[in-house]
């Protein structure tokens, strides 16, 4: 038996939780997995390969309802459990399960306190080929950047995945799905995609963790987690809040500086 | 479909001469959902209104288009004709045809095309109008006024006299405030104290008012019609049911030469005290700051002298909960000391007081008992200096202001030193001498020409000692500015009214607005000089501006008589231009996900937490739902809202995106 | 952008106004009789709080080729902070068009008072002044004809 099994055991056992959600290694990846007795929990993982956010489970009631859960938590599925907590969407008494530091043992996290703790202090901080992208779009200019992204978004069949595996996207009714006004047309055209995405963007604002599951879950391809995570650099720059950093700032869109400055409203 | 009716104002040529006014109601009559549209000479005028009416009921309308003036304008005029002919007020628009479109733009086909898009944007929207209904709010029939000088005094007794209760909060020991501090008063000179202290009185013995003295607001919450105030009772350390006001206590405590505060610091007082004789309360506080007890635990000759046994070193401060449906700041102003000066000494003259410090030396109750005496050494002064303006008119200063009373306090000090003093002399240096108001220029003229008080007008440029006198070196500008000096005994300074230490915590506790000198401001400068821009509070008195005392108790009582307007209603009625949350059947109940951004953006702390129960009692959802008392529609929480389960009545987003899509639709 | 066929090009313009300052300013620019181009619709919020960021998109899909948004200066708002909501909206609002490469020029903000009459004249000649420089909003329309283009003429 590994660490994370012993863990998961004596949380399900001294009933700490009824549930550990957490992943399994399947055909050489990993996929989410959830444990309700001490049968199950030999097959939890935890390692570079868990890139899923399954943090997205947590607004699910078909999954969370009537259990109190457990999380093996990787910095962004930490990131997104602080978040929901800010917004009122965290079950009561979920924990979670870390990695400590030096990527040796496991750390318990019973409160959104010291979930806090552990995701203060680590900014976000865009590398590799999101920052090559990124700055590739940058040096674009503005006319580049539009055929940029109307090619990107004449790809977009309006499948929602990029919504469905978003840990923050639940509310009970998007956007998207409200008639009274249409705000955005059903169907899948360029301009339709694009107010999407302009919307889904807007709604991350601040709140986006940057993980990346829009990405992944994308069947086309588009990167469309460059515009969140454009938005949540920017935000950090500009009011210097960082992903997870939310519950002493509060929320960027629903607060405010006197002072905060801009150039372009005279 | 809908039975919309477009009314096409001219407005005599206001709107005529430039807009063609039946192209407009032809072109109207084409859109969709319009039935009856046509144009009138004045819309607003009686038959312009009947006009109207008819065409409701004639047409059976359940929506109407006013192509008029600014809605800022006429709006109220024609929903109330709407509801007149059965129309819901809600489902009436005005299209603003004057101010936004003839007005600003040349008589042409482009001006009449902007007015026609500008009804069509207007039409969409009222096509999805809901009627709505005025909210109904209960009101708490009961006033808090905070400040207990002459203008809450006024404010109290006046709500009090027209039946309603009155709770009154004064931060030190006894009301009275500035106006118990003053010797005479201009322009009559009869005595401060003599016409205060029976309202005083009435104030501590009127049934509907409850005084709470050496108290403070710590905060406010709720809103018009439904405050609830924290009060927070400082310990006195003493028991007042106890206290009989003997005033053993004072006169044996120990600590004897604290400045008394009552006396500008001109005289002292113990530590234990009343601040003076005819306080209201009379009976005494411990100062904690100075008392041998609480500094050191020792002493304690109070607790042993007093007959009633009425001491209490262990009591602490003690914070009740009113509720309230109005709140009357009379919360008063100060005066610069005499330390803000440099070019007067910087305060380290003895003999530079302040025109509140004179005050105490010319009142019978003060420190000289009313004889002029200089501070310094007792003598009594031959040459008396007075200068006005002394802070006030002065931007370098900071206070660009007129501190309004100065002139006529300094004639009044000049009158009373050379009736006090005879063969006295004295000067008043001034920038100009305003006396507006009932006898005050005669009041002035008499200082001069009766009294032969010498007004120099100039400034005065620096003060300093020389050989026991204080020589005061200015100009006379109107002898050209000639250099005048003056060996002076005593300088008074007519010091600036500034807005009272902590005003600016109390404005952001009461959400009111103040000005950059931290005087509170008003609803309007003009038209609602009582009212503060927060609804149901309300503003008296020398907190608002420098104020004499007779303006002082006019506003005072001007502030009362809003409050018994509002608490004469049976309930408060209100726009109903609110935010809702919406509701559904079981088991979504509302779209609303309580996420509960909207209630950080809530200026009006206005969204609440709704729980939604099964049966058994069980928390299925928590909810966000809008307080319609507290909330004012601004509709921020509505942009912020990413389900869209909060809209904003009269603004809605079905209305907001059709009058947006129709106002670019028409030359597509 | 600059089109050479701009001549007889009149620039569509919708303003988002909040009802305390900016239009309160514009009937004062009524009032004192200050004229001003036609080519602004004016579209009345009871606060700059209140304007949803896809009112502004649907403005552009519906035609428009430049948008005035504007409310009472910082610390005048009638609601005492919906202007500031506002600006941090806009501010993370702007830089996402920009992202996307959208012609953020077309948008003007200001704060124009209710005493700002001539402000606002000013306000409005200068943003059509612009947006005639820029030309109509091509690139955006048509995105937003592509099913009536696919269906129709092209």
């Amino acid at each position: 038996m590994n660490n994370l099994t012993e863990l998961a055991n004596k949380l399900l056992g001294d009933g700490t939780a009824t549930k550990v959600i957490g992943y399994e290694e399947a055909h050489g990846k990993t996929r989410p997995c959830f444990c309700t007795e001490a049968a199950d929990t030999g097959r939890l993982v935890l390692d570079e390969r868990c890139t899923n956010n399954i943090a997205v489970y947590l607004t699910k009631p078909e999954i969370v309802g009537g259990h109190k859960v457990a999380v093996t938590a990787t910095l962004p599925v930490l990131r997104t459990m602080v978040q929901l907590a800010m917004e009122n969407q965290l079950p009561d008494g979920t924990t979670a399960i870390v990695s400590t530091e030096s990527g040796e043992g496991l750390a318990v996290l019973p409160t959104v306190g010291d979930m806090e703790r552990v995701v203060a202090g680590t900014p976000l901080d865009i590398s590799g080929k999101e920052r090559e992208l990124r700055e590739r779009l940058k040096a674009m200019s503005r006319e580049e950047r539009w055929q940029f992204w109307l090619g990107e978004m004449s790809r977009c069949i309006k499948c929602y995945a990029c919504r469905a595996a978003c840990p923050l996207c639940y509310c009970t009714r998007c956007i998207v799905d409200n008639n009274c006004p249409q705000w955005i047309q059903p169907w899948a055209s360029p301009l339709a995609s694009m107010e999407w995405q302009i919307s889904r963007v807007m709604h991350m604002a601040g709140r986006c963790v940057a993980c990346g599951a829009c990405k992944q879950a994308c069947p086309m391809g588009i990167p469309i987690h460059l515009l969140t995570l454009s938005l949540a650099e920017d935000i950090q720059n500009e009011f210097g809040v960082a992903p997870g950093s939310v519950m002493d700032h509060g929320n960027v869109l629903s607060t405010f500086k006197p002072g905060d400055k801009e150039d372009f409203i005279r | 479909m809908s039975k919309i009716g477009v009314f096409i104002c001219h407005c005599g040529e206001n709107i005529g001469a430039t807009v063609d006014c039946a192209k407009v109601a032809e072109a109207a009559a084409s859109m969709e959902g319009v039935a009856f549209a046509t144009d009138y000479k004045y819309m607003c005028s009686d038959p312009g209104q009947t006009l109207i009416k008819n065409a409701i009921r004639e047409h059976r309308l359940d929506g109407v288009v006013v192509g008029a003036c600014s809605p800022r304008m006429h709006e109220p005029t024609f929903r109330k004709a709407c509801a007149e002919a059965g129309l819901n007020p809600y489902l009436c628009e005005i299209a603003n045809l004057r101010e936004h479109c003839s007005w600003v733009h040349p008589k042409g086909d482009d001006t009449t095309e902007k007015a026609i898009e500008i009804v069509h944007g207007l039409v969409e929207k009222v096509r999805r109008n809901s009627p709505l209904t005025p909210i109904h709010v209960p009101i708490t029939k009961k006033a808090l006024v905070i400040g207990g000088g002459i203008a809450g005094i006024q404010a109290a007794l006046d709500i009090a006299n027209c039946g309603h209760k009155v709770i009154l909060v004064e931060k030190e020991p006894s009301i009275g405030g500035h106006m118990s501090q003053l010797s005479e008063t201009f322009p009559t000179l009869d005595c401060s104290q003599c016409i205060l202290t029976p309202r005083m009185v009435e104030v501590a013995q009127h049934p509907n008012i409850t005084l709470y003295t050496y108290a403070e607001l710590d905060s406010l919450s709720g809103f018009i019609g439904n405050f609830e105030a924290k009060i927070r009772l400082k310990a006195k350390s003493i028991d007042e049911s106890l206290c009989t006001g003997c005033g053993l206590c004072t006169t044996k405590c120990p600590q004897k030469k604290i400045p008394s505060e009552f006396n500008a610091g001109l005289g002292r007082r113990t530590a234990i005290y009343v601040p003076f004789p005819q306080a209201v309360p009379n009976k005494p506080v411990i100062d904690k700051e100075h008392c041998t007890h609480y500094r050191t635990g020792k002493c304690g000759v109070c607790e042993k002298v007093c007959p009633t046994h009425a001491i209490r070193f262990g009591q602490e401060d003690r914070i009740i909960n009113e509720q309230v449906g109005a709140v009357v700041v009379t919360t008063g102003f100060n005066v610069l000391g005499t330390d803000f000066f440099p070019e007067y000494g910087y305060g380290r003259y003895a003999d530079v007081i302040t025109g509140l410090q004179f005050e105490r030396l010319a009142s019978a109750s003060g420190p000289t008992l009313g004889e002029i005496r200089r501070p310094s050494d007792g003598k009594v002064p031959e040459k008396v200096v007075f200068i006005a303006c002394c802070g006030s008119r002065d931007p370098a200063k900071g206070i660009p202001y007129c501190s309004k009373i100065c002139c006529m306090y300094t004639a009044k000090h000049a009158m009373l030193y050379q009736h006090k003093v005879h063969g006295g002399e004295s000067y008043v240096f001034y920038m100009d001498i305003r006396a507006g108001g009932k006898n005050y220029e005669e009041f002035v003229r008499r200082a001069i020409e009766e009294d032969h008080v010498n007004y120099v007008r100039g400034r005065v440029a620096r003060i300093y000692e020389k050989e026991g006198k204080l020589i005061v070196k200015g100009v006379d500008t109107l002898l050209g500015a000639t250099p005048v000096e003056i060996e002076a005994d005593m300088v008074v300074l007519a010091t600036a009214g500034v807005s009272n230490q902590g005003s600016e915590e109390l404005a952001q506790k009461l959400h009111i607005s103040y000005d950059p000198y931290k005087f509170f401001a008003e609803a309007h400068p003009k038209l609602r000089p009582v009212e503060t821009n927060t609804a149901g509070i309300f503003v008296a008195g020398a907190c608002q501006a420098p104020k004499d005392i007779p303006e002082t108790v006019a506003t005072a009582s001007g502030a009362a008589a809003k409050v018994a307007a509002l608490f004469s209603q049976p309930d408060l009625v209100r726009e109903p231009l609110v935010a809702v949350v919406n509701r559904s059947a079981p088991p979504v109940f509302s779209t609303c996900v309580g996420c509960f951004m909207c209630q950080t953006a809530c200026p009006y702390q206005a969204i609440e937490r709704e729980e939604i129960k099964d049966r058994s009692g069980k928390v299925i959802k928590v909810v966000a739902k809008v307080n319609p008392g507290l909330c004012q529609g601004c509709g921020t929480c509505v942009a912020f809202c990413r389900s869209k389960s909060i809209d904003l009545q009269g603004f809605s987003n079905q209305q907001m995106f059709a009058e947006v899509e129709a106002l670019l639709e028409t030359t597509n | 952008m600059s089109n050479d066929n701009n001549s007889a090009f009149e620039p569509r313009i919708i303003a988002f106004v909040c009802n305390w300052c900016t239009y309160a300013g514009a009937d004062l620019t009524g009032t004192s009789r200050i004229k001003y181009a036609t080519n602004v619709r004016i579209v009345r919020f009871p606060c700059t709080g209140r304007i949803d960021f896809l009112l502004l998109l649907k403005a552009f899909a519906s035609g428009a080729d430049g948008i005035i948004v504007s409310g009472c200066h910082p610390n005048d708002c009638h609601y005492t902070s919906g202007n500031f909501h506002a600006r941090r909206r806009w501010m993370v609002f702007r830089s996402l068009l920009d992202t996307l490469g959208i012609d953020t020029r077309r948008i003007r903000y200001s704060w124009v008072s209710a005493a700002e009459g001539a402000k606002w004249a000013d306000l409005v000649n200068d943003t059509v002044a612009t947006i005639r420089e820029l030309g109509p909003y091509n690139e955006y329309k048509k995105v937003a004809d592509y099913l009536g283009k696919e269906a129709g003429d092209e």
